[in-house]
């Protein structure tokens, strides 16, 4: 590698790139874009759970403003199936035909000069509903005598998966204690702070349908559109535009933007639809609403001899392409053991369909359920045997000598030393003190609890994982174009979509580590299928190892290019150069970046004989093994609950993390911090309950509380750096960790901190209702 | 209904006549094309669209145009040259308070007038402070830390 000046590479804080335009309120939303002529969308959305639907009745005047399904019968419904043949699927039209299945289901799409006329249209029209039973529970949905929600169903279950692995039987035989509990999460939303949007049009010039959408990945939404509506993909360019958050809500296809780009295709007219916060509570993927029975075998030192799960998902009325309705449980089945070592293990999963709004990926996906489920039972082995609930964690953590090492359900941990993270957390948190401080007591009569989780998350899932969950797509690899322009500057093309993550910084310093050349003569173009090569997008903690690997393998092709060009400059040969600082050095001389490129570009006749004009090189990279690399963490945190009022109060919390090789540290933490205030928001305040109508409770910001500037702490952290074995740079991917042990951590310290009342929290979102309520329930039955 | 009314923005004079029903920050965004200022809730909560009204922090989501004839509003474009602003979003940049940059506008607002009122503020006040403003991104960490480098950065300016 060439590089004299690593003070912007690899590892540096380096401050970001796409700042200033946000700054300075430039940054472009879907909602700030002008096409001239686009016409604003309002949906009609089904305001029942379960329902034939009859005429939609649209007052003569609007005729030409309202569409309904027949209007858009040449599109194609969306289908997301695995391949396992039990797998019952489930067919979504652009907009809702005979029957509606969830409240928010479209039924209907207005169209007018502004959002508030087509509202205006919207609200003149009347339907025609025939109301059926709400399947408004999983419970519900999966009763025996349940009526079908999709009619050519055996029963209202995606998919049923079983597996057992080890000797179970043993597991149960040698245990002195088997500990059993049901546990279960709330279901929320990923609500980023710009909800979705969607404006498509035809470019006449170029025969080409341009879609804007408020994407996580643009190049797959392009083949979905050129497949839902049988347009050659030649014909569709798709573009992420500034966006504002995404956290899962907007890495898939959804109904709504395969309506308004039919729409603008079928009328040949620019269409837009801002979605509101109303609809994005209501009809955006839901995340997280799982429930466990969980029987952990142990004997009476808290060693783990065996796990038990039934883990059930409800996974709502549709399937979400490309992920599938059986996504969360499949993920929690595979990683429920997480950084413990299980030597025996069955689990059961249900996915479940119910009139409710479909489930999606949020941030975390299944591996927040599992942690909480495992973790949380952690602590109650612990409580239950009278040991330190860490004691009991450390004897079961992965040890790192056993790394690589294998779990049994046939993940491939990488690398890492867990039990360390766990030690460096207690000491940071100072567990003795804390342990002091609840014998002495507090003066204001509130308890103080302590509570730990570990985790150990795959992430930059390559080919292997995804091929084992039979998906429609292969995530495997990620592309770049880097192009060195005729004054110097370097673009990057690539395939991933930044919306926050900093990526045209940390990619920028992956161009800087290999080339030398300054970060802010680093553009990244992104989030545009006609910019870069075919790429997969932003999700799954992908971004920085996938794309930053082939940012790495293009510029180190572009590095040998310039040196070979530079050295003939310089009249020696290139094994005689370095490169640094936006010049290619021998000892005594050099030559600048942007002389190199212009010998390049315009001056083909100053290159060595036999090079090739022009400075462009394209790259896809995968990882070298494409098992995924495993970053892990343990938090712990001391909560203060106050007993009469149920109230609660987060003291401390700390993060110990290791997501390998850091490529910008600052940049790292703020994701973690991020992280853990959305999984405080899973752990203390957002849910979206359902009343048996099947009619959603929170959809404003009134009743759907996303964690405020008071609510969350100073998160303190820690990081250890274990290089990926598979990766470049040993990099693994960090966007989602934050978020996956917050709820096992606050529900274990407030479990704690009510010990004496035997009050036994098992349900997230933790409110201070449910706290009074647990007191209640354990003072009735003492343990 | 339409009607008319003449209010300043960004200094500017401007009379139109609009929809009795639009909100301020609708007319902002659609018929002034000032786009800074971003929607995130349209129902006064989560603080996206906050700008300046006559001085004060105002949610212009639930402001409506017509009630604020002779009214001076600032929107983020309108402090461009705002010689606190610049300090302000400078500390946003060093202590890396945004990701997405969605809130980041109403943030900035919001951090100028609470450093007006209290120009050195405990962390925890800031946090107080700061409680009308949803982040989904950043966990505020960033943002305490940018306000708490910016209250100092224009103590010593
Ligand atoms: S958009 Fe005005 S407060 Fe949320
Ligand atoms: S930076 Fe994304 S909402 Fe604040």
């Amino acid at each position: 590698m060439n590089h004299s000046d690593t003070k912007q590479g690899i590892g540096a804080a380096v401050k970001r790139n796409e700042d200033e335009r946000l700054l300075n309120g430039q940054g472009t939303y879907l909602a700030d874009l002008e096409i001239p002529g686009t016409l604003e969308a309002a949906f009609i959305r089904s305001p029942v759970a379960h329902a034939r639907l009859g005429a939609v009745k649209v007052p003569s005047e609007y005729s030409h403003h309202v569409f309904l399904a027949a209007d858009l019968d040449f599109a194609h419904p969306i289908v997301a199936a695995t391949d396992d043949p039990q797998f019952q699927s489930t067919k979504q039209f652009a907009l809702a035909k005979d029957k509606v299945r969830f409240v928010g289901e479209m039924i209907a799409v207005c169209i007018a000069p502004t959002r508030a006329q087509a509202e205006d249209i919207a609200q003149s029209c009347e339907l025609e509903l025939d109301e059926l039973p709400a399947l408004w529970d999983m419970d519900v949905a999966t009763a025996p005598d349940a009526p079908l929600i999709h009619e050519h169903w055996r029963d209202n279950v995606y998919l049923k998966t079983d597996v057992s692995l080890g000797d179970l039987e043993r597991a149960r035989k040698d245990a002195t204690i088997s500990l059993s509990k049901s546990l279960s999460m709330g279901r929320h939303g990923a609500v980023p702070l710009e909800c979705r949007g969607v404006l498509a049009h035809r470019d006449r010039r170029l025969n080409e349908l341009t879609v804007y959408s408020s994407t996580q990945f643009p190049h797959v939404l392009r083949t979905c559109i050129s497949r839902a509506i049988d347009l050659p993909e030649s014909q569709v360019r798709v573009i992420a535009p500034d966006v504002g958050g995404g956290f899962g809500a907007k890495g898939n296809f959804s109904p709504e933007e395969l309506t308004i780009a039919a729409l603008a295709m079928k009328l040949d007219q620019p269409i837009r639809w801002i979605e509101d916060r109303r609809e994005n509570l209501i009809a955006s993927p839901h995340a997280r609403e799982h429930r466990y029975d969980v029987t952990v075998h142990a004997n009476n030192d808290g060693l783990i001899l065996g796990l038990e799960a039934m883990i059930r998902v409800d996974a709502g009325a549709y399937s979400v392409w490309p992920w599938t309705a059986a996504m969360e449980a499949g993920m929690v089945v595979g990683i429920l053991p997480g950084p413990y070592h299980v030597p025996a293990y069955a689990a059961k999963s249900q996915s479940i369909c119910t009139n409710k709004t479909p489930m999606g990926p949020y941030r975390g996906v299944g591996r927040t359920g599992a942690c909480f489920a495992m973790d949380v039972m952690i602590d109650a082995l612990a409580r239950e045997l009278h040991l330190d609930p860490a004691d009991v964690r450390l004897l079961n953590l992965i040890k790192p000598e056993d790394m690589p090492y294998q779990s049994i359900t046939g993940k491939q941990y990488d690398s890492g030393d867990y039990p360390e993270a766990a030690r460096q957390a207690l000491a940071a948190i100072d567990i003795d003190a804390i342990r002091s401080r609840q014998a002495t007591g507090e003066k204001d009569d509130r308890l103080i609890g302590f509570g730990m989780s570990c985790y150990t998350e795959q992430t930059a899932h390559g080919t292997a994982e995804w091929v084992s969950r039979g998906l429609p797509v292969v995530f495997g690899y990620e592309p770049a174009l880097a192009r060195l322009t005729p004054d110097g500057k370097l673009i990057l093309h690539v395939g991933i979509q930044n919306h926050g993550q900093g990526l045209e910084t940390t990619l920028a310093q992956v161009a800087n580590e290999e080339l030398g050349i300054a970060v802010a003569d680093v553009v990244v173009r992104h989030g545009d299928s006609s910019v870069s090569p075919y790429g997969m997008g932003t999700f799954g903690s992908r971004s920085m190892t996938m794309a930053g690997g082939a940012v790495s393998v293009a510029c180190g092709q572009l590095a040998d290019k310039v040196k070979r060009i530079g050295a003939h400059l310089l009249q020696t040969t290139a094994d005689a150069v370095t490169l640094s600082d936006g010049r290619v050095h021998t000892e005594t001389a050099s030559v600048a970046l942007n002389e190199v490129a212009e010998a390049a570009t315009l001056h083909p006749e100053r290159l060595p004989e036999g090079e090739e004009p022009g400075l462009d090189i394209s790259a896809v990279y995968e990882p070298k093994r494409s098992t995924g690399a495993f970053s892990y963490a343990t938090h712990a945190c001391v909560m203060a609950v106050d007993p009469g009022t149920g109230e609660m109060e987060i003291l401390d919390y700390v993060v110990v993390h290791d997501c390998g090789r850091m490529v910008n540290p600052m940049i790292v933490e703020a994701q973690v911090v991020g992280g853990v205030a959305q999984g405080l928001g899973t752990a203390l305040y957002e849910e979206i309950p359902y009343d048996n109508n099947g009619q959603p409770l929170s959809s404003t910001f009134l009743d759907y509380m996303i964690p405020g500037c008071a609510e969350v702490p100073d998160v303190r952290m820690l990081h250890i750096e274990t290089p990926s074995p598979h990766t470049k740079y040993g990099i693994k991917g960090l966007g989602e960790g934050g978020a996956i042990s917050p709820p096992a951590a606050v529900v274990n310290a407030l479990n704690d901190a009510l010990k004496s009342l035997g009050a036994d929290i098992t349900q997230t979102p933790v409110t201070p209702l449910r706290v009074l309520e647990a007191i209640e329930s354990g003072a009735v039955s003492p343990l | 209904m339409k009607q008319s009314v003449s209010l300043t923005v960004n200094g500017r004079p401007v009379e139109t006549t609009v929809e009795s029903r639009l909100s301020l920050a609708d007319f902002l965004r659609l018929e002034l094309r000032l786009t800074a200022t971003h929607l995130g809730c349209e129902h006064g909560v989560c603080g996206a669209c906050t700008v300046l009204i006559d001085g004060e922090p105002a949610r212009s989501c639930i402001a409506l145009t017509v009630s604020l004839g002779g009214a001076q509003i600032t929107t983020l474009e309108g402090l461009a040259d705002d010689p606190a602003m610049q300090i302000i979003k400078q500390a946003f940049h060093d202590k890396h308070g945004l990701q997405c940059g969605f809130c980041t506008p109403g943030m900035l607002i919001s951090t100028r007038d609470l450093l007006k009122r209290t120009p050195k503020p405990s962390a925890d006040a800031v946090r107080e402070g700061l409680s009308g403003n949803l982040c989904r991104c950043t966990g505020y960490q960033g943002i305490v830390r940018a306000v708490l480098k910016a209250a100092e950065d224009l103590a010593a300016a």
